[in-house]
């Protein structure tokens, strides 16, 4: 028989957990990190959440995330599905080595390596995000064999331009690469690599900003997918938090995708250098024992 | 013939799925994402409701769902209206949705018979299951 009465405690609890999804899911499809970066430090930090439910929850966030944008950025042709699938088979199987290597370390009582870790890739990220800060389109860059050869192409109608707008993915090897690198950091991390593959898609494929949020949007949640199954089997996804944290991260990605198509690339850009800063040192912070 | 080291002065040609493609991906989407936020929203407040003694120490503390991580747990959990198998079930749901989405994308790359785009598509999905079924299972 279902009780009459409910812990308050616990519902609290649990209306702040949407509430703070809600606002990662908006922060998260603005940037294509995927909300993951902002929950993970905020479930350590204030939730009391050890580190590897913490990713098992940001998993949840990128999924949320991803699915609720990636359906309203599809909609819309802003994400790109052949590129997008073409780099998948790259971040995948990083996202799964990335997720084994989590299990390993937290077996092995190592979650402040963790924290660090993820402190430093959020840092390695910075400077070349504000190098390339005012740029509004890129320079038209020669197709490579691959892309060719994959019809790696596309366009879409610049609401915020007020034209169409043609692209053709240049550097295809080394945005493979990086992909890769990617999906480790998803697998890892639970924050869905978003960081690494919006800069290389725009600066290996060379897309504008727009295309490569969407799409990163759309890829996320198939890197995530393959992390969140080894988690999730592994006993790290616990559903009294990551219900809540999907809910909310949904409907905040829901609004953030309603706000995407009317803003300029310099607008998306500058919410994500911040977000990127402020979470990389409390990572690292948390990481050395620091208050 | 144009150099590789050329860069393109013409708009490139725009290669894309039929629009039946992003129609189709658009829904499995939504579907995939709405029903697993209703499994879950459901499976919460039924946790909640169950669970008036409960605190978030003791949430963040256990975990409800370990009993249901295998294919017969989960079935005689569902069978038996466990609020645990309920939320495994959600938390599945979310993870398959992408997964659905690359099925999706690889029959319609092999629909307009696009070789390449179809191989690349069915690894990343053999990848995915390789994962699901193997990997994680095993480093539990």
């Amino acid at each position: 028989m279902v009780a009459l009465w409910v812990s308050v405690e616990l519902a609290l609890f649990v209306v702040l957990l949407i509430l703070v999804a809600v606002a990662a899911g908006l922060v998260g499809s603005l940037t294509g990190l995927g909300g993951g970066v902002v929950v993970i430090p905020l479930l350590i930090i204030f939730f009391g959440a050890s580190v590897p439910i913490a990713i098992g929850t940001g998993f949840v966030t990128i999924l949320a995330t991803s699915s609720a944008t990636g359906a309203a950025y599809v909609r819309d042709r802003l994400s790109d599905i052949r590129i997008g699938m073409f780099l998948e088979i790259a971040t995948v199987p990083g996202a799964l080595l990335g997720a084994t290597a989590t299990v390993f370390l937290t077996h092995a009582n190592l979650e402040s390596v963790l924290l660090i870790a993820l402190g430093a890739v959020l840092f390695a990220i910075i400077p070349g995000s504000l190098a390339r800060r005012h740029i509004e389109l890129p320079e038209p860059q020669p197709q490579d064999a691959r892309s060719r050869y994959l019809g790696l192409t596309g366009g879409y109608h610049d609401e915020a331009l007020g034209k169409d707008v043609t692209y053709q993915g240049a550097r295809t090897s080394p945005a493979l690469g990086v992909m890769f690198g990617a999906g480790i950091v998803s697998g890892m991390f639970g924050i869905g690599g978003g960081v690494f593959k919006v800069l290389a898609l725009e600066r290996f494929l060379n897309l504008p900003m727009k295309v490569s949020t969407a799409t990163s949007n759309f890829m996320i949640g198939v890197t995530a997918a393959a992390g969140a199954g080894v988690m999730l089997a592994a006993g790290y996804v616990n559903p009294i938090v990551a219900a809540p944290v999907a809910i909310g991260t949904a409907f905040g990605a829901f609004l953030g995708s309603r706000v995407l198509p009317g803003l300029r690339n310099r607008t998306v850009r500058l919410l994500f250098l911040p977000v990127i800063a402020a979470l990389a040192i409390e990572m690292v912070l948390r990481g050395l024992g620091l208050p | 013939m144009t150099s590789n080291s050329t860069p393109a002065l013409d708009p490139p040609a725009v290669h894309r799925l039929p629009d039946a493609a992003y129609v189709r991906m658009t829904f499995v989407l939504r579907l995939g994402l709405g029903l697993a936020l209703v499994i879950l929203g459901g499976g919460i407040v039924a946790y909640l409701l169950a669970n008036p003694g409960e605190t978030s120490q003791s949430v963040l503390s256990s975990n409800p769902i370990l009993g249901y991580l295998s294919v017969p747990g989960l079935g005689s959990g569902l069978a038996g209206g466990s609020i645990g198998a309920v939320l495994t079930l959600g938390l599945i749901v979310l993870v398959a949705t992408p997964i659905v989405r690359v099925v999706s994308g690889l029959y319609y790359f092999r629909k307009v018979g696009e070789r390449a785009m179809t191989a690349i598509t069915f690894s990343v999905l053999v990848l995915l299951l390789l994962g699901l079924l193997v990997i994680g299972p095993h480093v539990r």
